[in-house]
């Protein structure tokens, strides 16, 4: 029972990450219809970022946050501005099929690239306090990871104050639920997509961040994340943030019900499952309004 | 985009240039350049099988590789279990088609990214439940070893690639393939005026899976040692995705030129920067995706149209 | 003000607007009148940038508009309140209407305008912090209305405001019109419903099958014989004699 219980929980802390992963895709998606498949490599790069700062100056990971964010949220902006911003042009279907090829040709790019630079080794942050945990009856949580999960559920809070209260999140909400009704209202919808890229883009690298403190970082988690955080936006839908989050909890202690049930190696199916169940129960997906 | 009388050209070219290769085992070379032709005609079957639906049904099939790997995945267990390797070889086939029909009729509800992204999860669900059932590497006992032939594996995949290029072919100025050209422009117009665009979708998916298991077949046959999941790996779809992109997609000869190209390139650069040809084809995708969807073959009839104006006003 | 000459539109093959002319002057209430599909929205939607003509000219203050993304061109002073009203529903109506000055020369001026906005539509101060889903139609075009005034246009235009919604309703619409103009707003009127357009309206302009075939005075349009034959026919005639 305890190690179900502690399955569980360690299912719980990775969900959250998940969720951010997923918060990210869904906000890009949801505002301009553009499905990135390179997220996967964004929150890698991400990763390294803070891998190379804890490796080459010695900065804590936790930190490094301070300077992967900044760092992620420009990356957006670029590959928004030199990418992106073409494939916004079309109309909707076309815009998420050319956004999907666009995306899958940056993936393959980005995973070569730091194949070249940097191996294909799995890469961890070593701390001082990595083996800490906390002790709760027979159950123990790994602190590094508990708090990841805070952190994630933060930056998913400051995102939604963000939207919520902040013009341009505003902007971005009206852009993601018309955007002819908000040029009209004055809003520079290409600035909103902009925006809501970088913004993506930062809770990817965010998110890369802590998957490295916690777990590890590698070339190759690029396509695994990138598949995590789709299961989790068809699963919770667009639209809320934090419904965002609670999909990436649910799919993180599925997989730990599912490594329990079936054994450790069936753990990504489940995943799987849900997702291909889910898209084709409802055919235009829960991205259909 | 008609087999035109142009099209048909490249179609009697490549296969004249399949009639020199066959020469190739003739005049004694090194078995590493059979290996590297061996190569380029398995990516050029692995890249046609894929251009089916995404060419002329205009879906893009992300799970491609799962057809590729339930061919090698019977073929290998029937022939090592004694079967002739043609018949193991249909059956893998067969087997890969049928799986196809099967999660066709669901696949096919969605539409565009979704088919995409969908087709990507099943083909992941399938390799990682072969690489949970069978993790240990596949080795070829070793009677077999010592009765291996390049040539015979050579002569087969010269044989399965000019299959490949003639079905496409043929596929393009038949009623079949009109009927997907259809679909591919505007589905509900077509549904309209009679066409039935599911049946028309799972035809070419059976003609996609079909050569994608012959080409698995082929891939059991020719290797003496491989994990089983391998060749289920995610990979193998979007190298023919490149490969069909980048010479162009809807084509007969674009597959053909996009995986002359990339096998050439990979090798070279393979060299000195290995895998370093993905980051120059992925950014090639991205900019084709942008500016030239129809690929190298595209960019060649343009430049052929300059060229031709230049010489008409001279 | 705005000064448009021989606009040509068009979606693919559809021939949208042919050879349109017309103007509006500051201060107006001009109408466009005519039966469905004969290229009205697409004219707004032309002026306000949201679909480009193949031909001919859009001047504001002697301004051309045919370069401007839609954002700016609220930015110029030109406002529309589309069809159906596209209000963001997941939003309260002080944020719908906040939203509507989000244009920069408005934004600074806004908790001003949102008063004067509240003082034309009082029942909206009262729901200010409403879903609009929660809103009735009547009530939802007010705020549809209002937050195109946040953005402190001189031309506001409006696509079809009466769809859907009782006479009563639509009086009050059209009075707060009236008053928006008294207060210096020309407006530019797309309306089906003939007679309560041109009750409000000081000219009129007819647009058929994508040309304009007719253009006068208010009260002139009212009496000309094709307009009563084609839009004031019995069941029109029947509503004006109830007003």
């Amino acid at each position: 029972m305890t190690v179900l219980a502690q399955q569980l929980i360690l299912g719980l802390l990775i969900g959250g990450l998940y969720g951010l992963a997923a918060a990210g895709l869904s906000l890009i998606f949801g505002v301009m219809r553009v499905l990135n498949v390179a997220h996967g490599e964004l929150i890698m790069l991400g990763g390294y970022g803070a891998f190379w700062l804890a490796a080459l100056l010695g900065v804590d990971p936790f930190a490094s946050l301070l300077l992967v964010i900044p760092g992620s949220l420009l990356l957006g902006a670029v590959l928004y501005w030199g990418l992106f911003s073409f494939v916004v042009r079309a109309h909707e279907e076309t815009r998420i099929k050319n956004s999907l090829l666009i995306g899958f040709g940056l993936a393959l790019a980005l995973h070569a690239l730091a194949v070249r630079l940097w191996t294909a080794d799995e890469r961890s942050i070593p701390t001082a306090y990595a083996g800490a945990v906390l002790t709760l009856g027979d159950v123990s949580i790994p602190l590094v990871r508990l708090a990841t999960l805070t952190i994630a559920l933060v930056l998913i809070g400051t995102l939604q104050l963000l939207l919520s209260r902040w013009r341009w999140g505003k902007a971005i909400r009206a852009t993601a639920e018309d955007w002819q009704a908000a040029l009209l209202t004055g809003i520079d919808v290409r600035r909103a997509y902009l925006l809501a890229f970088a913004l993506g883009t930062g809770l990817a690298g965010a998110a890369g961040t802590l998957v490295t403190v916690a777990y590890s970082v590698s070339p190759s988690i690029g396509l695994e994340w990138t598949l995590k955080a789709l299961i989790v936006v068809v699963l919770a839908g667009l639209g809320s943030m934090f419904g965002t989050f609670v999909g990436g909890l649910v799919l993180g202690v599925a997989e730990a019900a599912s490594a329990a049930t079936f054994g450790g190696p069936y753990r990504e199916i489940i995943g799987l499952v849900i997702f291909v169940v889910v898209l084709v129960v409802r055919p235009r997906g829960l991205f259909g309004r | 985009m008609t087999a035109t009388g142009h099209e048909r050209r490249w179609v009697v070219a490549i296969l004249a240039a399949f009639g020199v290769l066959a020469l190739l085992p003739l005049t004694g070379p090194r078995d590493d350049l059979l290996n590297f032709v061996f190569l380029i005609l398995l990516s050029i079957t692995l890249a046609e099988s894929w251009n089916v639906v995404a060419g002329y049904a205009g879906q893009v099939n992300l799970g491609h590789a799962a057809f590729f790997g339930l061919g090698a995945l019977i073929t290998r267990a029937l022939w090592i279990a004694g079967t002739p390797i043609a018949l193991a070889m249909t059956a893998g086939a067969a087997t890969a088609t049928v799986f196809a029909l099967i999660i066709g009729v669901a696949a096919f509800r969605l539409r565009g990214a979704y088919f995409a992204i969908g087709t990507l999860a099943l083909g992941e669900i399938l390799r990682t439940t072969v690489g949970n059932v069978l993790p240990e590497i596949s080795t070829l006992p070793a009677a077999t070893i010592a009765g291996y032939r390049l040539t015979l594996r050579y002569y087969l995949a010269l044989v399965l690639a000019a299959a490949s290029v003639v079905t496409v072919a043929t596929l393009a100025t038949s009623r079949l393939g009109l009927g997907m050209r259809a679909i591919r422009e505007d589905e509900e117009a077509a549904e309209a005026s009679g066409v039935g665009a599911l049946a028309l979708k799972l035809t070419a998916l059976a003609l996609s899976t079909a050569l994608a298991g012959l080409a698995g077949g082929l891939f059991a046959y020719y290797h003496i040692s491989y994990y089983p999941a391998h060749p289920f790996g995610p990979h193998w779809t979007f190298d023919a995705l490149l490969m069909t992109f980048i010479g162009g997609v809807g084509t007969v000869q674009g597959p053909v030129l996009g995986a002359v190209l990339y096998v050439v390139l990979k090798e070279y650069l393979a060299l000195r920067w290995v895998d370093i040809h993905l980051l120059i084809f992925g950014a090639l995708f991205v900019a084709i995706v942008l500016s030239l969807p129809g690929g190298l073959v595209q960019a060649a009839e343009r430049a052929r149209a300059v060229l031709g104006a230049r010489r008409r006003a001279a | 003000m705005l000064e448009i000459a021989g606009l040509e539109a068009g979606y693919g093959d559809v021939r949208a607007l042919s050879g349109v002319t017309l103007s509006i002057a500051a201060g107006e209430i001009v109408a466009l009148l005519g039966p469905n599909g004969a290229g009205k929205s697409t004219l707004l939607n032309c002026i306000a940038g949201l679909v480009r003509p193949s031909a001919g000219s859009i001047r504001w203050d002697g301004q051309d508009l045919r370069a401007l993304d839609t954002h700016l061109v609220v930015e110029r002073g030109v406002a529309l309140v589309p069809e159906g009203r596209r209000l963001f529903s997941g939003m309260t109506v002080e944020e719908n209407l906040e939203l509507g000055a989000f244009a920069s020369r408005a934004w600074a001026d806004r908790r001003a305008v949102l008063e004067r906005v509240y003082a034309l539509f009082p029942i909206l101060a009262e729901r200010r912090r409403t879903a609009v889903q929660a809103l009735s139609g009547g009530q939802q075009q007010m705020v549809a209305v209002g937050r195109a005034l946040m953005a402190s246009p001189r031309l506001l235009m409006l696509d079809e405001p009466s769809l859907g919604l009782a006479p009563r309703l639509v009086a009050a619409i059209l009075e707060a019109l009236g008053a928006i103009n008294r207060a210096g707003v020309a407006v530019f009127l797309v309306e089906q419903n003939v007679p309560a357009a041109l009750s409000l309206a000081h000219r009129g302009y007819l647009l058929e099958g994508g040309r304009i075939v007719g253009e006068g005075s208010g009260t002139a349009l009212m009496a000309d014989a094709h307009v009563r034959r084609a839009y004031l026919g019995p069941l029109a005639v029947r509503s004006a004699g109830a007003r």
